[in-house]
């Protein structure tokens, strides 16, 4: 059984350790970028959700790799998500390949183990217990890479630094083979980290980035939003979601991240009070909490067509006003262009840097100081 | 935790009520999405409630225009329809119904209809700031049965508990002869008309078995239903001579039917096209099949997919997708209706021609 799973950042790292974990040999097709978002669109539905084309196109790279079994999660969502794999395989097996399905979440929990157990043979639930754990510590070890240099990066005295120690912290999650190990790593990255010189202002802008998790998420849909707002424009940007939260909040493995989304779904009901199958809610908490967490603006980030986000979209103006808080929405889809992004971008920024420089009311930098003490 | 606005204006209602005002409360129904499929139990039930219903013309090209520039542009025609028809209702009414169908069957699994269905009351309360926020009739079957949302809308609007009983009677009874009537050859469209003028007329040329080439139409309601978003299939179909079937003309045990040889969907509605393809492929009587999308619709673009991959497909119908949306002209559904038409008449004539060589 050799196991392929599409790609979505930097989810590859823990997810590969726990396949390999169980016994299973791992299929990572490489990063996807522009070539394999035109391939996947060429052979996915004309209206379909970005995610789907690229995921199509990162399967069709998993197969040609030579996988032979392709894992999905699915569900039964109000949003397309849940239908992905199922259509998916559908489309690739009418392309004439031949593979074995694995639709986690779809297919009974029974069914999916019984194929698992037989791929690997005996002591597979010792495996996957600890597969788990090494699962989990990789994920929080690749979560503290990301968010160290999300800050660091539009601090580097030297342009770069942050991005080359990232790369290498990454490589070396990938390539550890016990939690051990992966604990070493984080405390050689938080020295490595410490140990970087940062310029010490207080000018840079916070940004907050919400809206779909998969163009949140995969460099190569959104060009790569937040290392190029942190190393070409010096804005801290932070989404909201992070890798680390969709890989463990269905597990129940962090009580925090459960407590944040009831919280979330809480706040938002008053916007949206039903579940729509998407990233809604923490699309609206994002942007209602933003001010309040020292954020000096919001950008949303959507897939054309996407259903929650376009709905998000006519509730989002009325909070920017509301709220006093700055909001860009970014639309991506496989015709975007950079030049046009960039310059939007580049706009809001501007606007952005301005808003600071007329300075704030007193209220909102004694919010500010009470967030930083 | 509900905004300001809402309570005040909710008080404002409760006030009116309260001191008896003689002017029934003006509803709003817009002739957009789940009108077609439940305007008459809306009327029934709210008339019941001692509100005056007042539904919005059929879809023209300023509504459809204002609902476009009033959305974002990359959602459905469906959506985008909905909007205009609020805009056109804006000013005339005391407030307007959006139903709110978050899911609208049982299953062994979750159910749902589609996000923008279940977020459109949201939709409108967020992008029409001087309409009060839309009245609240919420379908959740999964969590509670189909009248728990008619008791909470009439106690809103101040009715007592028999007076919700007797309504919802009422509504309910009409709500089956308007699906009685699309039972028997009916677009929802022409159901309505006759529900309303009361008289049985002749049944309409496109459901005449007469006819010699006949297609299935395979879409939501709110599209092959409303002629200015479909651009008027249906009609130029009739016109071609051929005869109609629609889903809508389905009744529930034609759809169960099938379930055994259908994936599970979480869309109750996708459920049901895909459901009505697959009854069409294998009916008797049926040369081709038009599956009907609107640009933008979220689950139609897989189901789309679906019903081209999934759906058994015994006798080698002809399948032709149609994607609507509000920009382009008439004539291309036009020529793709009359194209389809004439190359099943082909079709059948060329098998015909076979048999009798045979
Ligand atoms: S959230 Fe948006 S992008 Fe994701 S599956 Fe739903 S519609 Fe597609
Ligand atoms: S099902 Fe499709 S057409 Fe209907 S509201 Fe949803 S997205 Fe729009």
């Amino acid at each position: 059984m050799r196991v392929a799973f599409p790609h979505m950042g930097n989810a590859y790292i823990p997810l590969r350790a726990l396949v390999e974990h169980v016994g299973v040999e791992a299929v990572v097709p490489e990063r996807p970028n522009r070539a394999t978002l035109e391939l996947g669109a060429k052979h996915a539905p004309e209206f379909v959700c970005l995610p789907f084309k690229i995921t199509l196109g990162d399967c069709m790279n998993a197969l040609e790799k030579g996988a032979d079994t392709m894992a999905m999660v699915c569900g039964m969502w109000a949003c397309r998500f849940g239908n992905y794999g199922h259509v998916q395989h559908l489309i690739l097996r009418d392309m004439g390949y031949e593979f074995e399905s694995l639709l986690i979440g779809r297919e009974d929990p029974r069914a999916v183990w019984e194929k698992v157990k037989r791929a690997v043979g005996g002591g597979a639930f010792r495996r996957l217990l600890g597969a788990a754990a090494v699962f989990r510590a990789k994920a929080a070890a690749v979560e503290e890479i990301e968010s160290k240099a999300r800050f660091a990066r539009p601090r580097e005295e030297r342009r770069g630094d942050t991005d080359r120690i990232m790369e290498r912290y990454l490589t070396r999650v990938d390539e550890a083979d016990t939690i051990r190990r992966v604990r070493e790593i984080r405390r050689e990255l938080r020295e490595e980290f410490s140990a970087l010189p940062l310029r010490d202002d207080d000018d840079v802008l916070r940004v907050r980035i919400v809206g779909e998790l998969y163009v949140l998420l995969e460099p190569s849909l959104n060009f790569d939003l937040v290392r190029r707002l942190g190393a070409v424009h010096g804005v801290e940007a932070q989404p909201i979601l992070s890798t680390y939260r969709w890989l463990l909040s269905p597990l129940w493995l962090d009580p925090f991240l459960h407590v944040s989304s009831s919280r979330a779904r809480r706040v938002s009901r008053a916007y949206l009070p039903y579940v729509l199958g998407g990233e809604e809610h923490m699309t609206i908490t994002g942007a209602l909490d933003a001010p309040r967490q020292g954020f000096d603006g919001v950008i949303h980030a959507y897939p054309l067509t996407c259903m929650p986000e376009n709905i998000c979209r006519t509730v989002l103006p009325h909070i920017s006003v509301t709220r006093d808080v700055p909001i860009l929405g970014l639309c991506f889809d496989e015709h975007t262009s950079t030049v046009g992004t960039n310059t939007r971008l580049e706009a809001f920024l501007d606007m952005l840097r301005s808003r600071r420089g007329r300075g704030r009311n007193a209220k909102e930098l004694e919010a500010e100081g009470v967030l930083r003490a | 935790m509900r905004s300001l606005r809402i309570r005040r204006v909710r008080k404002g209602m409760s006030l009116k009520h309260a001191q008896g005002s003689k002017a029934a409360m003006r509803v709003g129904v817009p002739r957009a999405l789940m009108f077609y499929r439940y305007y008459p139990f809306l009327k029934m039930l709210l008339e019941g409630f001692g509100c005056e219903v007042v539904a919005s013309p059929p879809t023209n090209l300023r509504i459809m225009g204002m609902g476009t520039d009033l959305c974002v542009d990359d959602i459905c025609v469906a959506v985008k329809a909905l909007f205009g028809h609020v805009r056109h209702l804006e000013g005339e009414v005391d407030a307007v119904l959006v139903p709110r169908l978050v899911s609208v069957e049982k299953k062994d699994y979750d159910t749902f209809t589609c996000p923008k269905l279940i977020a459109a009351p949201d939709m409108v309360r967020f992008s029409f700031p001087h309409l009060p926020p839309p009245l609240e009739f919420v379908v959740d079957v999964k969590k509670a049965p189909f009248w728990w949302g008619c008791l909470r809308l009439g106690r809103r609007l101040g009715v007592s508990l028999r007076g919700i009983a007797r309504s919802y009677a009422a509504a309910t009874r009409e709500q089956r002869r308007f699906e009685d009537l699309q039972r028997e050859g009916l677009l929802p469209e022409d159901a309505l008309k006759r529900m309303e003028n009361g008289n049985d007329g002749p049944p309409p040329a496109y459901a005449s078995a007469e006819r010699d080439v006949t297609v299935a139409v395979v879409g939501h309601p709110y599209l092959l239903g409303d002629p200015l978003v479909s651009k008027r299939l249906i009609h130029w179909l009739d016109s071609s001579g051929a005869r109609v079937l629609a889903s809508t003309m389905l009744s529930r045990r034609d759809l169960e039917r099938e379930a055994r040889k259908l994936p599970d969907l979480s869309w109750s509605y996708e459920w049901e096209l895909l459901a009505a393809a697959s009854h069409f492929m294998e009916a008797d009587g049926v040369d081709g099949v038009i599956y009907l999308t609107s640009f933008g619709c979220g689950p139609d673009s897989l189901v789309t997919e679906m019903v081209r991959r999934e759906v058994p497909n015994p006798h080698g119908r002809a399948l032709l997708d149609l994607v609507l949306d509000e920009h382009s002209a008439e004539s291309g559904v036009r020529t793709r209706a009359e194209a389809f038409v004439d190359l099943l008449r082909h079709r059948k004539r060329a098998r015909s021609r076979e048999v009798e060589k045979r």
